[in-house]
C-alpha cells in the first residue's frame, strides 16, 4: 500500500514540562505521518509519552507543558497558526476522544449544552438548532431517551454514557482526523466492541485518519492498519500491522507478541465432565444491597453450581454481573440473603464467624489489586508467613522453610523476602498474594480477577504460573474474570453471568465451541483475538448487542437481556427466564436456546 | 429549595439563640464585677445594692436569662437587646449606628479585594513562575508578615502625613461637615438620599485608606485561593478537552472561572464573618466608630447587654451570609443538592 499524501505530518515534535529550571522532555524530536483512511495504533508502556503525543498532534499539552517543532496539517504548521485558525481546526478537522470520559466533561454544565457548545463553535447554528442537534447526536450514538439525557449533568451519567457523549461531540463536525486516547479502557467488552466497530466503519466510509492510543494488542490486531510503538518519547517501531505481528523488531514489540501468544487457544479442550468428589456446592444463592432511596440492588440471584476436586470454574461476566459478589459470599465477606454454601459436605453459610474461622485456612483468596491486598509495612517474608502463624502449629524453622518453598513455588527468588511490597512490580506482588493464599495448603481458592490489574507481559506470566500450579498441586478454584481468553485457558467449567444471574453453564469446551445463550455469543464475539489474520471487522457479527447494560436496581420483568438482544421477541420481554438443563452439566437461561438445542 | 432555606433559617435561629444563651452564662462566669465599675470608688453598701438592683443582677441567673430573652417585658423575643449599662441608650440603637460603619468598610474592602485578587490569581495561575507570579509571592511574604494596624499606620504616614493626598484618619466625615440626615445610618447611602454630594465625597475619601488597609490584607488569602483553584481547574481534563474541541477562548475562560469559583466563595464567607468583629484594629487606627470598636469597649466595660447584643447580631449576619453563599454555590454546582 503506497499511502497518498500525509494528512498530518509531525516533524521534530517536542513536548517539555518546565519544573523550575529543569525541563522534563516527554516527547523528544519525534516524526510521524498520518494518512487519510488509515487507522494507526499507538502502543507503548505507561510513561512512554503516548498520551502526550496524542495531544501534541493538536498542538496541545497538559498545563503547563510546552509544544515545539512542527505539526503540519494539510501542509500548514499548527504550531505557527494564530489562535483563531487553530481553534477552527481543533474539534472541527481534528476530533479527540479521551481516556477518562467523565473527567473530560465540564461537571457544572449539562451534556446537551456541552455538545451544542462544540457544535456552535464550528458552525453558524443558533442556540435552539444546536440543542436539537445535540439530541440527534446523542441518539445517533445509541443513547436511549436522548431528550431527557441532554439535561443530565456528567455526574449523572455512567462511564459508558459519558464516553458516548464524547464520541458524539468528536464526531458532530465530521473530522478528517480522529485521535482516540484509550477510548475503551473504562468500557465493558461488549460495549467496547460496539464502539470500535462503529469507529472502524466511520473511518472506512468517510476516509478519515484515526490514531488510537492503546495498550491492548487485541484492538491493534483487529482494527489497526499500522502500528507505532513509543518508548521514552520516541518512536521505536512503525510498521504495518501484519508485518509487525509476523516479526516484531523491537524488544518491547517482541515482549508484547510473546505475552499475547499465550492467551488465544484453549488447552483444556480434552477435559470432559467431572468425576472427582465434590468440594464446593452453592445452591440458590441470593444477595441484594440497599441503595439510596430505599430501593434494592440485585447483586446475585439464584446462583447454583458445584465444583469438584481438581477442577476449576470460570465465573465470567461484565461489570455489575455479580461475579465478585458470589466470591465474597462464599468467603463470608458478605452474608447471603438466602441460599446455601456447602464445603465438603458441610454447610458453611449459616455457621457463626467463629466457627467459620477453621475453614479460612481451607478456603483462600487472591484479589484483583495486588498492592491493596498486601500490608505495605511488612516485609514479604512476614506477609507470606502470616497465615502460617494464624492457622498452623509449625516451629520457626518449619515456617521459614515453608515460606522459602512457597516463594519458589510461585517463581520468585529468596532475595525478595526482606523487601516490602512497594518495591515489587505488580506481577511480583500478585505472586506474593498467591504464595500467601497457598501457604496453608487450601483445598479451595477464589481468584478474583487476579490478572486484570497487571500489564500484558506480567499477565501472561501469571496465567502460565497458574496453569503449572494447577497441574502440580491439583488445585481446585473459582476464577472470576471478564477476560474470556484467560478463563478459557485456565478453567474446566464456565458459568457466564449477566446482571446477577447465571445465564449459561457448561464445560469450557462446550461453552466456547458452541455458545448457546445470545449473551455468551456476544461476549465471545467481542473478544479481540491477537491475530490480524482473523479480525472481528472481517467476520460477520450476528450476535451484537445494542445499548447499555440496564441498572441492577430497576430490572426488567422479562429476560434481563431482552432490551439488548438481537433475537428478542415479545415472549422474552414478558416472561422471566429459568436456567434449564440442555445436556449433561450444561444449562442455559433462554427459551430460544433451549428450543434450538432440542 | 424553599424548604431548604426555611430549614436552614430555623436551624440558624436555634444556633443564634444557643450562642446567645451560652454567651449569657459565660460572661457572668467571669471573675469581674460590673457593679464595681458603675458605683465608682469607695461605694456604700447601699449604693452597691441599688446598682445591683438597677442592673437586675440581684435576680437569680435563670430569672436574668428570662428577662434578657423577653419573658418579663421587652427582650430578645420582642426585638429588644436591652439597655447599655454604660451609656443608658438601647443596645440596638447603638449597634444600628456602629454596624453600618463596619459593613461599609468591609463590604467595600471585599469588593476591592476580589476585584484585585481574582484577575491577578487567574493570570498567575496561567503563567506560574512568571514575573507577576514572583511579584505575588513577594507580596505574600511581605504583607502576610505584618499586622494590619501597622499597614494602616504606614498608609497614614505616607498618604496623609507625607503626601497629603488622603484625609485625616478621623472618622468618616470631615469635621466641618454636618452629617446627612440618618435614614439607614450608612453614611454613603444617607448622603446620596439627602443629595449631599460633598458629604458623599468626603465619606468616600475617608474610606480610601481603611479600605486600602483591609483589602491589602484580604487580597493575600483570596489571591492564593484563586491561584490554587485556577491552576487545579486549568490542569483538569475538561479544560484540556474544551481546548481540543476548539471552543472559543472566552467560553473556556468562563468555564474555568466558574469551576474555580466555589472555594473562593467559601473563603469569602469565612473571612466576612471573621471581619465583622476582626476589623477592630483598622477601625481603631482610623477612628471609625464601628462594631469592632463597640464590641471591645463593651467587653472592657463589662457592659453585659452590649456584649450579648453584639454577639447575637454578628451570628445572625453570619447566618445570612453563609446561607446566601451556600445557595450561590448550589446555583453554580449542580452536584450540590439543595433538598
Amino acid at each position: 500500500m503506497t499511502p497518498p499524501e500525509a494528512l498530518l505530518s509531525a516533524r521534530a515534535l517536542t513536548v517539555k514540562y518546565p519544573y523550575g529550571d529543569v525541563q522534563n522532555v516527554v516527547i523528544n524530536e519525534l516524526d510521524l505521518d498520518l494518512y487519510p483512511g488509515q487507522i494507526v495504533g499507538l502502543l507503548g508502556e505507561s510513561g512512554s509519552g503516548k498520551s502526550s503525543l496524542a495531544l501534541a498532534l493538536m498542538g496541545l499539552a497538559r498545563h503547563p507543558g510546552i509544544v515545539s517543532g512542527e505539526v503540519n496539517f494539510r501542509g500548514k504548521n499548527l504550531l505557527k497558526m494564530d489562535d483563531e485558525e487553530l481553534r477552527q481546526i481543533r474539534g472541527n478537522s481534528i476530533g479527540l476522544i479521551t481516556q477518562k470520559p467523565r473527567q473530560a466533561l465540564d461537571p457544572l454544565v449539562n451534556v446537551g449544552k456541552q455538545i451544542s457548545r462544540v457544535y456552535r463553535a464550528h458552525s453558524q447554528a443558533s442556540k435552539a438548532d444546536a440543542q436539537v442537534r445535540a439530541v440527534e447526536l446523542l441518539r445517533s450514538v445509541g443513547i436511549n431517551d436522548a431528550e431527557r439525557r441532554v439535561n443530565a449533568f456528567p455526574h449523572e451519567l455512567s462511564g459508558g454514557m459519558a464516553q458516548r457523549a464524547l464520541i458524539s461531540m468528536a464526531l458532530s463536525v465530521e473530522p478528517d482526523l480522529l485521535i482516540a486516547d484509550e477510548p475503551t479502557s473504562g468500557l465493558d467488552v461488549t460495549i467496547q466492541a460496539q464502539f470500535l466497530d462503529r469507529m472502524w466503519e466511520r473511518a472506512r466510509d468517510a476516509n478519515i485518519a484515526v490514531l488510537i492510543v492503546t495498550q491492548d494488542l487485541g484492538i491493534v490486531a483487529n482494527y489497526c492498519d499500522r502500528i507505532v510503538i513509543m518508548e521514552d518519547g520516541k518512536i521505536i517501531e512503525d510498521r504495518l500491522t501484519a508485518d509487525f505481528f509476523a516479526d516484531p523488531h523491537t524488544a518491547y514489540g517482541k515482549k508484547l507478541i510473546l505475552a499475547s501468544g499465550a492467551g488465544t487457544k484453549s488447552s483444556n479442550a480434552e477435559v470432559a465432565i467431572a468425576t472427582t468428589p465434590e468440594i464446593l456446592r452453592v445452591t440458590d444463592l441470593r444477595k441484594t444491597f440497599e441503595v439510596e432511596g430505599g430501593k434494592r440492588l440485585q447483586a446475585v440471584s439464584k446462583a447454583s453450581f458445584q465444583i469438584h476436586k481438581g477442577r476449576s470454574l470460570g465465573l465470567v461476566g461484565e461489570s455489575g454481573s455479580g461475579k465478585t459478589t458470589v466470591g465474597r459470599l462464599i468467603l463470608r465477606l458478605a452474608d447471603p440473603d438466602s441460599g446455601e454454601v456447602w464445603f465438603k459436605g458441610e454447610r458453611i453459610d449459616s455457621i457463626s464467624p467463629k466457627e467459620f474461622r477453621k475453614y479460612r485456612s481451607k478456603i483462600q483468596a487472591v484479589f484483583q489489586d495486588p498492592f491493596d491486598s498486601l500490608n505495605p509495612r511488612w516485609p514479604i517474608e512476614r506477609v507470606i508467613r502470616e497465615p502460617l502463624d494464624l492457622h498452623t502449629e509449625m516451629s520457626k524453622a518449619e515456617k521459614a522453610a515453608r515460606v522459602k518453598e512457597l516463594v519458589s513455588l510461585v517463581g520468585l527468588t529468596d532475595d525478595i523476602l526482606q523487601l516490602r511490597p512497594g518495591s515489587l512490580s505488580a506481577g511480583q506482588q500478585q505472586r506474593v498474594s498467591l504464595a500467601r493464599a497457598l501457604a496453608t495448603e487450601p483445598e479451595f481458592l477464589i481468584l478474583d480477577e487476579p490478572t486484570s490489574a497487571l500489564p500484558p507481559a506480567a499477565r501472561a506470566d501469571m496465567i502460565r504460573l497458574l496453569k503449572s500450579l494447577q497441574d502440580r498441586l491439583d488445585l481446585c478454584f473459582i476464577f472470576i474474570s471478564h477476560d474470556l481468553s484467560t478463563v478459557r485457558e485456565l478453567c474446566h467449567d464456565i458459568a457466564v453471568m449477566y446482571l446477577s444471574e447465571i445465564v449459561e453453564m457448561g464445560t469450557s469446551e462446550q461453552v466456547f465451541s458452541a455458545p448457546s445463550h445470545p449473551y455468551t455469543r456476544a461476549l465471545l464475539d467481542s473478544v479481540l483475538f491477537h491475530d490480524p489474520s482473523s479480525r472481528r471487522v472481517d467476520r460477520k457479527i450476528k450476535a451484537e448487542l445494542e445499548g447499555e447494560i440496564p441498572s441492577p436496581v430497576d430490572l426488567p420483568a422479562g429476560c434481563y437481556l431482552a432490551a439488548r438482544c438481537p433475537m428478542a421477541e415479545q415472549r422474552c420481554r414478558d416472561d422471566h427466564q429459568a436456567l434449564i438443563e440442555i445436556g449433561p452439566s450444561r444449562s442455559v437461561r433462554c427459551w430460544k436456546s433451549v428450543e434450538a438445542s432440542k | 429549595m424553599r424548604r431548604y432555606v426555611l430549614r436552614r433559617l430555623a436551624v440558624g435561629v436555634l444556633q443564634a439563640l444557643g450562642i446567645t444563651i451560652a454567651v449569657f452564662f459565660v460572661i457572668r462566669a467571669l471573675p469581674a464585677d460590673p457593679v464595681s465599675r458603675i458605683v465608682g470608688m469607695n461605694p456604700t453598701e447601699d449604693s452597691i445594692r441599688q446598682a445591683r438592683h438597677a442592673l437586675g443582677l440581684d435576680m437569680s441567673l435563670f430569672q436574668q436569662l428570662l428577662t434578657f430573652l423577653g419573658f418579663h417585658g421587652d427582650g430578645v423575643f420582642t426585638g429588644s437587646l436591652g439597655t447599655s449599662w454604660v451609656s443608658g441608650s438601647t443596645v440596638l440603637s447603638e449597634i444600628a449606628i456602629t454596624l453600618p460603619t463596619t459593613i461599609q468598610l468591609i463590604v467595600t474592602s471585599f469588593i476591592v479585594a476580589l476585584v484585585v485578587a481574582i484577575p491577578i490569581g487567574m493570570a498567575t495561575a496561567r503563567r506560574p513562575g512568571g514575573k507577576l507570579d514572583k511579584g505575588v509571592f513577594g507580596y505574600g511574604l511581605f504583607a502576610g508578615a505584618q499586622p494590619e494596624f501597622w499597614w494602616g499606620l504606614i498608609f497614614i504616614f505616607v498618604f496623609y502625613f507625607k503626601m497629603g493626598i488622603a484625609p485625616a484618619p478621623l472618622g468618616l466625615l470631615d469635621p466641618e461637615l454636618t452629617a446627612p440626615k440618618s435614614v439607614t445610618n450608612f453614611v454613603l447611602i444617607d448622603s446620596l438620599i439627602a443629595g449631599d454630594f460633598t458629604a458623599f465625597k468626603s465619606a468616600l475619601g475617608h474610606l480610601v485608606l481603611p479600605v486600602l488597609t483591609l483589602s491589602f490584607l484580604l487580597v493575600g488569602p483570596l489571591l492564593k485561593m484563586t491561584q490554587q483553584s485556577m491552576s487545579r481547574v486549568l490542569s483538569s481534563e475538561f479544560i484540556l478537552y474544551q481546548q481540543a474541541s476548539g471552543l472559543e477562548k472566552k467560553s473556556i475562560g468562563r468555564s474555568t472561572l466558574r469551576s474555580a469559583l466555589a472555594p473562593i466563595i467559601t473563603l469569602t464567607g469565612i473571612l466576612f464573618g471573621f471581619m465583622l468583629s476582626g476589623a477592630v484594629l483598622v477601625e481603631s487606627v482610623f477612628s471609625l466608630n464601628g462594631l469592632g470598636q463597640y464590641a471591645v469597649a463593651a467587653v472592657l466595660n463589662l457592659d453585659f447587654p452590649a456584649v450579648q447584643g453584639v454577639i447575637l447580631v454578628i451570628s445572625v449576619i453570619s447566618l445570612f451570609v453563609y446561607l446566601g453563599l451556600d445557595l450561590l454555590l448550589a446555583k453554580i454546582d449542580p452536584r450540590i443538592l439543595v433538598k
